[in-house]
């Protein structure tokens, strides 16, 4: 074992060939999970919603479209939207936008089902009672429900989101510069000394990881623990 | 865009590669169950030296990705053996028994399992571990206190229970495994994905391609899922479950 392969090559699993290049690196890797996990949150929610308020066919739809992305492996569905958005766009799109694409549907599509038994995890009481004082739909889900909900959902988003930063890594695949494939580029430069490399790269992923496991813990913590309902 | 359908020599590229998956996924769940049993045990044991190990493989296995899990012992570890056996993993080998000829996988091959199970083992681990969580401290007691000794609490009260709970999370984390088995086109097994897309490249009908190989995977997670299904309306577990 010989970890000064891990010191020469430091700056450049860390950040790429920044600021010469495109960033890259374990840099690249918090962006692009920070991107879609944002993306997926924001999506998750969206069609929770929909799965809640939405009847007849749509819904039957909406639990194809849902089904379909919860059945496919997320590198089929980087190989279709690396293939498919150029052809639905006209434009070139970048190798980053199609891997965040990708993963915030993937993300999405799990987590529209968590805000679903979540929102349905309260009582119906909760909706008539605020119909009765006079509020629309959309209000007693913005002012009553969601304000509940959303503890109840915190796990999820969180195993959620750790999965999604372990998913970046398959950006490999179509040559995105992350941690992974710098990780074997350098691998492949300095031949000599895989063990090691693999072995930084992967306490790399532990540290935010994990990292995100305690930090949400912490604030978990400060806000006081969820009250029984 | 659509075109013509892929021919029949791609077709069976397709379907070798589907095979592959299939494969790899069946003994990677078998074994991962039982290893993932194990680690449940160990990780249960109010003994800190069994305990303590499980939760770091837990840890560690959960929170680090696939893809560097495989690309460490597809890399990492050939570089740590001793050349000899490099040398023998690398070269096809058979075992005759009786009138049947077994060969030996390909490094690809074992290099996939070994990552692949170890990865699902881990949480394989936790759907146990909820199971038997979900059992309530009363029912030992009870067991305790009609005379069965520890073990026997165990198999005939715990047990029972916690994998009727844990079936629907294992069967998922089968699916999981199912899906994850394409990751391993990057260390160049040729599975399903790795078929796909050279067939993708060779042919240039990427609808077809990758259109095939989609169907394959939901084709057999809805296979899952009916078993699933089947399993929980049947007459034995509606019995255990009442």
């Amino acid at each position: 074992m010989d970890f000064s392969v891990i010191g020469d090559n430091l700056e450049y699993l860390m950040i790429g060939a920044y600021p010469d290049g495109p960033l890259g690196g374990a840099a690249l890797t918090l962006i692009l999970s920070v991107l879609s996990g944002a993306a997926a949150a924001v999506l998750g929610l969206g069609l929770g919603i929909a799965l809640v308020v939405v009847q007849g066919w749509t819904r039957w739809v909406l639990l194809a479209v849902l089904g379909f992305l919860r059945a496919i492996p997320v590198l089929m569905l980087i190989f279709w939207s690396y293939f498919l958005l150029p052809i639905v766009f006209h434009v070139d799109v970048p190798a980053l936008a199609t891997v965040v694409c990708a993963l915030s549907l993937i993300g999405g599509a799990y987590l529209a089902h968590s805000v679903h038994a979540g929102i349905r995890s309260l009582s119906d009481g909760q909706w008539a009672a605020a119909r009765a004082l006079g509020m629309q739909p959309w209000q007693v889900l913005r002012l009553i429900i969601l304000p509940q909900a959303l503890p109840i959902m915190l796990p999820s988003f969180l195993n959620q989101w750790i999965s999604l930063i372990k998913d970046t890594s398959l950006a490999y695949v179509i040559g995105v510069g992350e941690l992974s494939f710098v990780a074997t580029q350098v691998s492949n430069r300095v031949m000599i000394h895989p063990t090691e490399i693999f072995m930084f790269v992967a306490l790399v992923y532990f540290v935010f990881c994990s990292g995100l496991d305690v930090l949400a813990n912490l604030l978990a913590r400060k806000r006081g623990p969820v009250k029984a309902r | 865009m659509f075109g013509e359908l892929l021919g029949p020599k791609y077709l069976n590229w397709l379907f070798d590669g589907f095979l592959i998956t299939l494969g790899l996924s069946v003994i990677v769940c078998l074994v991962a169950t039982l290893l993932g049993f194990l680690v449940c045990l160990a990780r249960l044991s109010s003994l800190k030296l069994w305990s303590w190990p499980a939760r770091g493989y837990l840890a560690l296995f959960r929170n680090t990705p696939l893809l560097v899990q495989l690309f460490f012992w597809y890399f990492g570890v050939t570089s740590l053996l001793p050349e000899a056996m490099v040398v023998w993993l690398n070269q096809p080998h058979s075992l005759t028994l009786g009138s049947a000829e077994l060969n030996w996988p390909s490094f690809e091959f074992i290099a996939a399992f070994w990552g692949l199970m170890l990865y699902t083992s881990a949480f394989i681990a936790e759907e146990f571990r909820a199971g038997v969580a979900s059992v309530r401290s009363q029912q030992r007691e009870a067991g305790l206190a009609m005379g069965l000794r520890p073990a026997q609490v165990w198999r005939y009260v715990v047990l029972p229970q916690a994998l009727r709970t844990a079936l629907g999370p294992l069967l998922g984390q089968y699916m999981n495994a199912l899906k994850n088995s394409s990751l391993t086109m990057a260390i160049g097994l040729a599975e399903l994905s790795y078929t796909s897309r050279q067939v993708e490249t060779e042919t240039f009908k990427t609808f077809q391609a990758f259109g095939f190989a989609t169907l394959l995977y939901i084709g057999t997670i809805a296979l899952i899922e009916v078993a699933g299904q089947l399993i929980q309306q049947s007459k034995r577990y509606k019995q255990g479950a009442a």
